[in-house]
């Protein structure tokens, strides 16, 4: 499995050369559309950041966390993974440490670890994603879109307590 | 998104006024400044993968990979843009490879090609797609649990898959449901 990414830049690389593509430009291109890229994002990244760390420095988000842990145990979801599941869809960087912080904490094979896990592993972050991708589009109703998201991540995390306690 | 911006954050501001005001200023730099470490190492990610991707662009490589997949994305996305259905093929492939990191620019792409044609359905479902991950192999989860010291870290690959697989299923037929009612 290690060796799928050596394999995929090297059959590239030999494949360019191949055609007679002039390695250094196409690649130096690339990169300028990526600087392009990460620039026009930075305004959409800042303001969610800083949505983000209002939500956690006021301590609405541990005080969420306190009000839904009952309602998250009663469908099966461990109440140590509620802040987990309440972060992934806004922040990849703050549910990893968060994950990091599970695993160390409860041991990388106990039940709530390896929970954590395939929660963090079949989700992704949905709020960041659609900053991303429709950054500069005209895209109206999202909303719709957003809440057949989030619901079945949701549903996934109730399967994923569930499978993680029969495999 | 505007209404969870300016919603979250009126609220958090009432409650960081009220316990603890000298705050206030200090998380939102801090919110800056970590989006700034943010896009610096998302510049790392997409120079390396648009740097690759240009190159299978211009020696036609991307061009062959779409024509595999190309029945499959048309019926799927409704869009008769050839560059659009390029950009969903490898959209999709570099998810099911695992690499999202290389599957975000391409999904920009198309999603810039179809605003041309104004395909705001596929556009929605592309996001629906990405947004519920379709990665076979959850590739960094797994290198965490070995470093933690697991004893099979890989594990969890199958109640990942049939997670990823349901949360997918589920989303893309909500949207089409919700699609179907409030169009």
């Amino acid at each position: 499995m290690a060796l799928i990414i050596p394999v995929i830049f090297i059959a590239v690389f030999i494949f360019a050369v191949i055609k007679k593509v002039n390695v250094y430009d196409g690649f130096t291109e690339g990169i300028s559309k990526a600087a392009k890229f990460t620039f026009a994002l930075l305004p959409c990244l800042a303001a969610v950041f800083m949505m983000c760390a209002l939500f956690e420095q006021s301590g609405l988000s541990d005080a969420l966390t306190k009000l839904l842990s009952p309602v998250f145990g009663f469908l099966g979801i461990p109440p140590e993974l509620t802040k987990l599941v309440l972060i992934k869809p806004f922040s990849g960087s703050g549910s990893l440490a968060y994950l990091n912080e599970v695993i160390s904490t409860y041991g990388a094979d106990s039940y709530i670890a390896r929970c954590a896990c395939v929660c963090f592993g079949s989700s992704e972050t949905v709020f960041y994603i659609s900053a991303v991708y429709f950054a500069g589009i005209k895209v109206k109703k999202l909303a719709m879109p957003v809440i057949c998201v989030l619901v079945a991540t949701f549903l996934s995390t109730i399967i994923a307590c569930l499978v993680c306690r029969i495999i | 998104m505007n209404v969870i911006f300016t919603v979250v954050c009126i609220a958090s501001m009432i409650a960081i006024a009220v316990l603890s005001p000298d705050k206030l200023l200090s998380s939102l730099l801090g919110g800056a400044e970590s989006s700034v470490k943010m896009a610096i190492t998302l510049f790392c990610i997409y120079a390396v993968w648009m740097g690759l991707s240009e190159l299978a662009e211009r020696s036609g490589l991307s061009r062959g990979a779409a024509k595999l997949l190309k029945p499959v994305s048309r019926r799927i996305f409704k869009t008769d843009s050839k560059a659009a259905n390029e950009y969903l093929a490898m959209n999709i492939s570099c998810n099911l490879l695992g690499l999202g990191g290389a599957a975000t620019p391409y999904a920009v792409k198309a999603i810039g090609e179809l605003e041309k044609e104004k395909n705001s359905f596929a556009q929605k479902l592309l996001f629906v797609i990405n947004a519920t991950s379709i990665q076979i192999l959850p590739t960094t989860v797994i290198a965490l649990r070995a470093s933690a010291g697991s004893m099979s870290a890989a594990d969890i690959f199958l109640p990942s898959l049939i997670c990823t697989a349901i949360s997918t299923l589920a989303a893309v037929g909500l949207f089409l449901l919700g699609n179907k009612i409030w169009r």
